[in-house]
């Protein structure tokens, strides 16, 4: 990576002024994944003045800034307090602490990796992100956006709700990429079912939610049936970690033992 | 560019490219404890701590450092001696080279938890590698290292 300029925004106006003043003009998250590209830049913009680093909520949601720390996500009261403890648990695993006191939740949101375990963990809950100048878009929709967004992210918008949620990430070594990772949640009584590494950016499975939502009150047979419906909705592909077999193999599982667990 | 930070409570000054990572920073100038084993944010031998936080020093541009207090082993010696001793005494390490980035990462988990399990001991020490010596030996050295006051 090559970089002429290292620039401090002095606020998000100037941010984003500078960002539009070059296409290699790039917003700096946790720089984590930047520095992997072998490409040049004309200028960093340091967001760290921004004052987006804060947790906050309200009576209907939670608000996380986009350049809190995977680590603060994680240990937040108020994140432990949502959907035993499943947000939070879905970043835990993710490399050592020294690494996700660096990575942030809007950089992981804004490469949409399609290993992110951030990603899939937010994607069967009500999140939407807030972005400068104002504008506001569904996780899913920022997801299915063709096309690069020249605008900054500034928050992550949880909205509360009554239930559990379920994550597992299905990985060979402790500190190796997800095979495939799968997120359940029951949230004020809806089922809902997001599957990503497939290896592809988190998805919902649609058809899948659908039917378990229609079942008044679902059984073993029912959760396996979705389950079953949700491999077969998402595509799955090999690549040098797995075969898409095994991934759709893992991901039924883990989709169905997602539902049992929500359900209890 | 020039980068100004607290380096071990001592005030630095240091011409840097924007592109420079820490760890490079503080090699070039004379720090050679930071140690650089895959420079891709894996293995966690070049730990430091920013603001008492372990990070991956090779994933830190040392533009983004600016005013920031930055510890390094110097800065914690004591600390490093009482987890040294552990260590010999579990015989839980061998070439030594990752030995830096655990005494930086186990002295921050003993200033965060006071009676941690193992299972938050090992969540805490899983990005710092060891490719000499088993794992386990290191966990019990820790738990000694723990115990001291």
């Amino acid at each position: 990576m090559k970089v002429n300029e290292y620039y401090r925004a002095s606020s998000l106006e100037d941010a984003y002024s500078k960002l539009q003043q070059s296409p290699k003009n790039v917003l700096l998250g946790g720089g984590l994944w930047l520095k992997k590209t072998a490409q040049s830049y004309d200028a960093l913009i340091d967001l760290s003045c921004c004052e987006l680093d804060k947790i906050s909520e309200t009576k209907e949601e939670v608000i996380v800034g986009s350049m809190v720390t995977q680590r603060d996500f994680e240990n937040s009261p108020v994140v432990k307090s949502l959907f035993s403890d499943a947000l939070a648990y879905s970043v835990r695993e993710i490399m050592g602490v020294n690494f996700r006191n660096l990575a942030t939740i809007g950089g992981s949101i804004m490469g949409r990796y399609p290993f992110s375990d951030v990603i899939a963990g937010l994607l069967p809950y009500d999140v939407s992100l807030e972005f400068y100048p104002k504008e506001t878009m569904s996780l899913e929709d920022y997801l299915n956006f063709k096309g690069k967004k020249n605008s900054i992210l500034v928050a992550v918008h949880i909205k509360k709700g009554s239930g559990k949620g379920y994550y597992k990430k299905a990985k060979t070594t402790a500190l190796d990429f997800p095979i495939v990772n799968i997120a359940v949640s029951k949230v004020n009584n809806e089922y809902r079912i997001a599957v990503g590494a497939r290896p592809m950016v988190g998805a919902l499975a649609k058809e899948a939610m659908k039917y378990i939502n229609s079942v008044s009150s679902p059984k073993k047979e029912d959760f396996e049936k979705a389950a079953e419906l949700a491999v077969k909705e998402l595509q799955f592909l090999d690549n040098k970690d797995s075969s898409a077999e095994y991934r759709y193999d893992l991901a039924k599982v883990y989709v169905r033992r997602g539902l049992e667990e929500v359900s209890k | 560019m020039k980068v100004s930070f607290y380096l071990n409570d001592v005030l630095v000054s240091y011409d840097v490219k924007p592109h420079e990572y820490l760890a490079a920073t503080l090699r070039r100038n004379g720090v050679k404890s930071i140690k650089v084993g895959c420079n891709e944010s894996s293995c966690g031998s070049c730990t430091l701590l920013i603001e008492n936080k372990p990070v991956m020093s090779c994933s830190v541009l040392t533009a983004s450092v600016e005013g920031k207090h930055i510890t390094t082993v110097e800065g914690i010696q004591e600390e490093a001696a009482k987890l040294s001793r552990c260590f010999s005494n579990e015989g839980a390490d061998q070439c030594g080279f990752c030995n830096v980035g655990y005494a930086l990462v186990c002295y921050a988990l003993k200033k965060e938890y006071k009676n941690p399990t193992d299972e938050e001991i090992i969540n805490y020490i899983v990005g710092n590698l060891c490719r000499c010596s088993g794992l386990y030996s290191q966990l019990k050295a820790i738990k000694a290292y723990l115990k001291e006051e």
